[in-house]
């Protein structure tokens, strides 16, 4: 990664007594592709919102190549973005809205037809320069306003949930022309995101938003395999939590008890934790071991029900005072074979593969 | 023929069966409106001979010529007022706070409700020789001598742009508001700054609102009676005012009809040319 390009400082952002966004900070490189990732009203919106110039931050600073870019408005910011909902410009031709940033910047006309037609291409709409976008799809609406987004060549594109309106088989066509488009072009990407899948999909790093704050930064594996927060080990991939209690802890790693009296040594622990607090202890349903019979496992419980999904099984295991565990295993795992509701199984695991998150003191 | 022609290409897909629901409006658009004005272009020219000579005499002589300029120019500088004024103000309307815009809009649509007459005199009162608007130019040291502003055009134009001011805010805020604040912002990003975003995006988006309020204004300013009746002066005659005094004084329906006419025959190809320009259907 080149020196850091973009660099937000700590940007708050507060409504009345409803603070929206607190304290987030991060540094984004060149070419880089960053994802905002978090429910609705997490702040990821708001952020992208402050960078584009169309909220003030009520504290904070945000740098572009060394630069403060608070008091630039958002005309001379010469920022592209997409948005959420379709915004080209009803009353011109797909070619004119591209043309518009053009336009504004007063390029020689030849220019502006030379790059109109070189954005169009990036974006595989080659000759609808003449169409109105009442005439067209909402995926061939998107891809346009990726052209005029890019049409001036910004440092940084921001794209707030562009696929959001349009179906899921159109949804991950106009993703892959993402990708191709960001290898293409080389822009910075900011994309905010609920959709764990599109984050995983596109990102380089991943910035998950909570409540207003980042609760981590990482690369795809890197949220998967080592989340920080029992937030982003939810919001990335699937999980189990079980409730356990410390034995001791070394700071790092922890020594629980699991719910049927049994001892689990190792397992990273995360915030700082004293013997007899409770931790939750997450389990990844792919990353669960299922033996049949009462064997040897950390967890003993009851085939609850058995799920086909295609490439894998998905098998809910009941236990006493826990929550089912969902387990998914591999469709033709010969041991497992006719696994039927109301066998007995037991759970195994590796402790280096969970996660302990400090649960607050039972109220 | 023409009529269900056009019904059907107007009308929104139900056609089976459903233009027989439509006789009983076309009956009344026949009897109330298509044969009292075949009657007064058969009286136009018939009466008191048969012959266009009304049409001549209206067209041959320069007081009447008179009266179309001066209806004509009052009816366009009306328009202009009117749009020049109703634009910021339909512009603020639709960005308002919600509970301010339903107070202005309050004031507004209880004056249109107010009766027409009482608020002509008012202004009659405002714009005399001793009206506030004098006394208070005067006391400000603004002015010696009383302006002319009642009894004139000027008195005219002032009433009437006052009274045609809602029907070019109303369309106009509807239109304004339905401009989705995304493409302003998407504008913004693109580089554009107030004044473009204004001049590229939300003027040409609006101009369907624009173009529907300024012809609505024209064409009522046109055969507007009322108000050049009461704040205009004798020597300057507005063409309603000139048929009611055919008609009424004169007892003349053949020149009261053809003078009709021609303003009628102007309306409807002002009317045909905001079809054919301003159409929002047919733009898109």
């Amino acid at each position: 990664m080149s020196e850091p390009f973009l660099n937000i400082r700590g940007i708050r952002k507060t409504f009345g007594s409803f603070t929206a966004v607190r304290d987030v900070t991060m540094d984004i490189a060149q070419g880089e592709f960053m994802t905002f990732l978090g429910p609705s009203g997490s702040g990821k919106s708001t952020t992208l919102y402050i960078l584009a110039g169309f909220q003030d931050p009520s504290g904070g600073d945000i740098f572009l190549d060394g630069r403060s870019l608070l008091a630039t408005p958002s005309h001379r910011r010469n920022i592209g973005m997409v948005f959420q909902r379709y915004t080209l410009f009803p009353h011109l031709t797909v070619g004119e809205n591209v043309a518009f940033p053009l336009r504004i910047r007063r390029r020689p006309q030849a220019e502006i037809a030379e790059r109109v037609r070189a954005a169009l291409k990036l974006v595989r709409l080659e000759g609808f320069e003449d169409r109105k976008p009442a005439n067209m799809s909402g995926g061939q609406q998107q891809r346009v306003a990726l052209a005029r987004a890019l049409v001036y060549n910004p440092p940084v594109l921001l794209m707030d949930e562009p696929l959001s309106a349009l179906d899921k088989k159109l949804r991950e066509e106009i993703q892959f022309e993402i990708r191709r488009i960001h290898q293409e072009t080389g822009v910075t990407i900011l994309y905010v995101t609920h959709d764990q899948e599109e984050a995983l999909r596109l990102s380089d790093r991943i910035a998950v938003f909570s409540q207003g704050e980042i609760d981590q930064i990482g690369t795809g594996p890197e949220l998967y395999a080592a989340p920080a927060t029992r937030f982003v080990a939810e919001f990335i991939g699937d999980s189990n939590f079980i409730e356990t209690s410390i034995v001791s802890t070394d700071g790092r790693q922890a020594r629980l008890v699991l719910p049927g009296g049994a001892m689990i040594d190792g397992v990273p622990l995360h915030g700082a934790a004293s013997p007899g607090g409770r931790a939750a202890l997450l389990l990844r349903p792919e990353r669960i071991d299922l033996q049949r019979g009462e064997g040897e496992g950390a967890l003993a419980g009851e085939v609850y029900d058995v799920t086909f999904l295609g490439n894998n099984v998905h098998v809910l295991v009941g236990m006493n005072d826990v929550a089912p565990v969902s387990v998914r295993i591999p469709f033709g795992h010969a041991a497992l074979a006719g696994l039927t509701p109301g066998e007995r199984v037991s759970l195994r695991f590796n402790a280096a593969d969970t996660h302990a998150f400090l649960e607050p003191p039972a109220a | 023929m023409a009529l269900w022609a056009t019904a059907g290409a107007t009308g929104n897909g139900k056609r089976d069966g459903s233009l027989g629901y439509l006789v009983p409006a076309l009956l009344l658009v026949v009897i109330f409106f298509i044969i009292p004005v075949l009657m007064l272009l058969l009286r136009s020219v018939l009466e008191p001979e048969p012959g266009l000579q009304n049409y001549a005499t209206l067209l041959g002589s320069t007081t009447y010529l008179r009266i179309f300029l001066n209806t004509f120019i009052v009816a366009a500088v009306v328009t202009i007022l009117s749009v020049s004024i109703g634009y910021p103000v339909a512009w603020l309307l639709a960005i308002m706070p919600e509970k301010w815009s339903r107070l202005v809009l309050a004031i507004i649509i209880l004056s249109m409700w107010t009766n027409l007459l009482a608020r002509t005199y008012a202004w009659m009162v405002l714009l005399q020789r001793t009206g506030v608007i004098n006394k208070t130019l005067m006391g400000l040291g603004l002015i010696d001598a009383p302006l002319p502003l009642v009894n004139n055009l000027v008195g005219v134009t002032i009433g009437m742009t006052y009274i045609m001011l809602p029907f070019v805010i109303l369309p106009l805020m509807g239109v304004i508001r339905a401009i989705d604040p995304g493409i302003l912002r998407a504008a913004a990003l693109c580089g554009a700054g107030r004044l473009q975003c204004f001049l590229r995006v939300l003027l040409p988006l609006s101009l369907p609102g624009v173009a529907a309020g300024a012809l609505m204004v024209f064409v009522m300013s046109l055969g507007y009676f009322v108000t050049p009746a009461l704040l205009g002066g004798t020597s300057n005659m507005m063409l309603a005012e000139l048929v009611a005094q055919f008609v009424q004084s004169l007892v003349n329906w053949g020149m009261g009809g053809a003078a009709a006419l021609v303003l009628l025959v102007v309306t409807l190809a002002l009317y045909a040319v905001q079809l054919r320009y301003f159409n929002p259907n047919a733009a898109r």
